[in-house]
């Protein structure tokens, strides 16, 4: 399903505050700055920051051209919406393609609209074999419900899908 | 802004020559604050910073009536404060979240006590659930969430309950940089919303960074026994560039203070 080695990972690895956070902080530095200054300014290690920056390059809101982090108009566009708006944002850029995409079609298509963690995680292990099933699980969790693609209740252990009827509000 | 321009704003909240201690007074106990006279005004982002273990919290403990005082008064819209002022609510630095409930009824919680039924506290609960960005996340519990959605409950939980003032104890530094630079953006963004409470922010923060890029007002405490340094007003017009000599000067101006 997902078409050998090249394909596009778009399961960003990474808490959505700390993506979109590293993008409010390049803006702070007018969009362009060098990724060893901003680990600097923050103390943080750049295997810190990393996981923000792949996540943020996925989704084309920053580009890194030779050590230097660049803030895209996809990124800016983010930035300067609303929470909701951000989330239809992301909303659309993950359903529209590559694994996000096939996840939902996967519960959407074959099983209705919902199905069990263990169902998805076998999936994931059926389909992604050179990633951890169960962090992956995660991030599908962290992201479906931000973007509102997922509901996800670990009560019983159901996720589903969102069907589109809020989100038009606003 | 001068303060002249200031005085037709309505006085919030007053602590007058308030004195906390621990132990008998006679005995020269342990003294935590001394003499801390301090008004809130109407539409003011205020920060409390000094060194660890100056009283800042337990300043805003008492502010809120959580804490009595040994000597002095908290007056609320000019009237004593005797007991928890239900008018303000408090964002703590470790969230304080119940683990075993989830994030609608973690954030119902901060309606405990109102007059509202089920369905209108769980409708309150919703909008200011979408508010704060939290949309989708409604039933998850507390250990399925990062730090920063953890403490965006926690913001949720303190505006429920549509506070006059909102009391914010070291409420990002117990986040990674990058999430608490979002979260930082999200509290600013909430604060320029007009249609939105509170009237008045309080905010306690060893980073004076912080303190400056987002408050009006800064109140220096001096440690053991905490006293008012000095009060310095933040005259930038916001947004606020955090990277602009201006904010660094009053930065490096309160950090040796401090220090």
């Amino acid at each position: 399903m997902f078409c050998g080695g090249t394909r596009q990972v778009t399961i960003p690895r990474v808490q959505v505050g700390n993506m979109i956070g590293l993008l409010e902080v390049l803006q702070d530095f007018k969009g362009k700055v060098d990724l060893a200054k901003v680990a600097d300014e923050l103390r943080l290690e750049l295997d810190d920051i990393l996981p923000a920056v792949d996540a943020a390059k996925l989704l084309h809101m920053l580009q890194v051209d030779s050590g230097d982090l660049i803030l895209t108009d996809e990124g800016r566009m983010l930035l300067s919406k609303s929470a909701a708006a951000r989330k239809r944002m992301l909303n659309k850029m993950l359903a529209s393609s590559g694994e996000f995409k096939a996840i939902i079609d996967f519960i959407r298509m074959e099983h209705g609209g919902e199905v069990t963690k263990e169902e998805l995680v076998g999936f994931l292990k059926d389909n992604m074999p050179d990633v951890d099933p169960e962090q992956t699980f995660s991030w599908i969790v962290e992201w479906g419900r931000y973007a509102l693609l997922l509901r996800y209740d670990s009560d019983n252990g159901k996720i589903k899908t969102v069907h589109k009827t809020s989100t038009g509000k606003e | 802004m001068g303060l002249t321009e200031q005085t037709n704003l309505q006085k919030l909240v007053e602590l007058r020559n308030v004195t906390k201690a621990y132990g008998q007074m006679a005995a020269r106990p342990h003294v935590v604050l001394e003499h801390i006279n301090l008004s809130i005004t109407q539409h003011e982002f205020v920060s409390i910073v000094g060194p660890s273990g100056c009283g800042k919290s337990t300043l805003l403990r008492i502010m809120m009536g959580l804490s009595k005082p040994e000597d002095g008064e908290v007056y609320y819209h000019d009237r004593k404060l005797d007991g928890v002022c239900e008018a303000m609510s408090m964002v703590f630095q470790t969230f304080a979240l119940f683990p075993w409930l989830n994030v609608v009824e973690n954030v119902e919680l901060g309606l405990e006590g109102k007059p509202f039924g089920k369905e209108e506290k769980r409708r309150r609960s919703l909008e200011v659930i979408k508010v704060i960005g939290l949309e989708g996340y409604e039933e998850a519990y507390p250990r399925e969430l990062s730090g920063g959605m953890k403490q965006r409950v926690g913001l949720a939980r303190a505006m429920v309950s549509e506070p006059e003032i909102l009391l914010m104890d070291e409420p990002f530094s117990a986040l990674d940089p990058l999430t608490s630079t979002h979260l930082r953006e999200e509290v600013l963004h909430l604060w320029a919303d007009p249609t939105l409470p509170p009237e008045a922010v309080v905010m306690v923060t060893h980073n004076v960074e912080e303190a400056v890029y987002m408050s009006d007002r800064i109140v220096v405490l001096t440690s053991r026994p905490g006293t008012i340094a000095k009060e310095v007003m933040v005259n930038i017009p916001r947004p606020r560039d955090p990277r602009s000599a201006e904010l660094y000067r009053l930065v490096d101006e309160i950090t040796g203070m401090i220090v």
